[in-house]
């Protein structure tokens, strides 16, 4: 999923300074997972800019609404009926749910609450992690399910680094050295050959080497 | 006796502190009147942010919430995840310039437990040494005083 936190009050503040009816739009989905832009979080933000609102009788009329999906068209056309009555839209969604507002709504500003960080993974409750940094071209299979270039503090292929220590990395001893744990999950299947192999530098082509990605699926469009 | 505030306390707790049963409840909801609105919850765990948020936005100077002593919670850690989710409340309320003591928390003692009644008495006086709340204009609290025999 993608993770995010919300922006400081006086940033999100600081931008909608301009506008006099806003509205705070939350997304159920991934930024709901991590606590930043869910239906919860959105009430709260909102509730918070009203009260600053009222504190400096700022005359501003501050509404809430969450949408299943931000990123997805079919969600957002749903704002449909509402989105005339405000002159500014607060996004808790992540950057791509912003810009699908923005993309549909093309006459409305769309703010961004949010700073959408990485794609995660929920470790434990209050508790998300780096795992993938959407390279294009995965190789997960060899190096044991763990993605060295979201988890190894250096993006080592050839790893480790010398530097690790009771399988913690020499960055920060916090930090688990991601290829102690390739080496491990390698050795359990008895895949240890697969190190064997020099991998090559990162073809990063894949990733952003031609401009903004795009899928597109015959199979799943009308 | 009367005596009149006008200051609200929205009062969330624990069903599980001393004297929270019904009856109490509303003896204290007519010794109080408007100035103390009680919400009985399962457990204090439940209690998020926004709870305390929309009362400080829509009618209350203060916010708090008593739980059960640590250690006692029914459902094992509810009262320690309150305590974290105070704080969070009065970290975003101290952001936009309202002080911290707006929200608090009182986590019931083991070896001297007080009663419901005793806790808001205490977080009540504790309310009328605060300021009216910046968030309430005048003309937005719900009542102009309230009038109590027991204060
Ligand atoms: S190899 Fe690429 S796609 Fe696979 S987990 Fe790592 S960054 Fe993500
Ligand atoms: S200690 Fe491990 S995780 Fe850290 S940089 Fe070296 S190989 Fe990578």
């Amino acid at each position: 999923m993608i993770t995010a936190q919300q922006k400081p009050i006086d940033e999100i503040r600081g931008m909608l300074v301009p506008y006099k009816r806003i509205l705070v739009l939350g997304c159920a989905s991934c930024v709901a997972e991590c606590a930043a832009g869910g239906q919860k979080e959105t009430a709260m933000l909102a509730s918070t800019l009203r009260m600053k609102a009222k504190m400096n009788n700022e005359d501003v009329i501050i509404q809430e609404h969450t949408l299943d999906r931000q990123c997805v068209k079919d969600f957002v056309v749903t704002l449909d009926d509402i989105i005339g009555s405000y002159d500014a839209v607060l996004s808790l969604g992540c950057g791509a749910g912003v810009q699908a507002v923005a993309e549909m709504f093309s006459e409305i500003p769309v703010i961004p609450g949010l700073n959408t960080e990485f794609i995660g993974e929920t470790r434990a409750q209050g508790l998300w992690v780096e795992n993938c940094l959407g390279c294009g071209d995965c190789m997960l299979y060899y190096f044991g399910g763990v993605c060295p270039l979201a988890r190894c503090s250096k993006q080592l292929f050839n790893g480790p680094c010398g530097g690790s220590v009771g399988g913690k990395c020499e960055i920060n001893p916090d930090v688990d050295c991601a290829w102690q744990k390739i080496i491990d999950r390698l050795s359990r299947f008895g895949a240890l050959d697969r190190l064997e192999t020099i991998y090559p530098p990162k073809n990063w082509s894949r990733k952003q080497g031609g401009g903004p990605r795009k899928i597109i699926r015959e199979d799943q469009q009308r | 006796m009367h005596y009149q505030h006008n200051r609200t306390l929205a009062l969330f707790y624990c069903q599980n502190v001393p004297g929270a049963g019904e009856r109490e409840r509303i003896g204290l909801e007519k010794e109080y009147g408007q100035c103390i609105r009680f919400y009985p919850i399962a457990c204090s765990g439940r209690l998020e942010p926004v709870h305390l948020l929309s009362a400080l936005e829509n009618f209350a100077d203060a916010a708090y919430l008593i739980t059960c002593p640590e250690g006692m919670c029914r459902y094992f850690e509810g009262n320690l995840r309150a305590i974290k989710r105070v704080m969070r409340t009065q970290d975003i309320i101290s952001g936009i310039g309202l002080e911290k003591e707006r929200v608090g928390i009182i986590t019931g003692s083991k070896e001297g437990p007080k009663t419901l009644a005793e806790l808001a008495k205490e977080i009540f006086d504790k309310v009328l040494q605060m300021e009216p709340s910046p968030v309430l204009g005048k003309g937005e609290r719900s009542y102009d005083y309230c009038a109590t025999e027991a204060h």
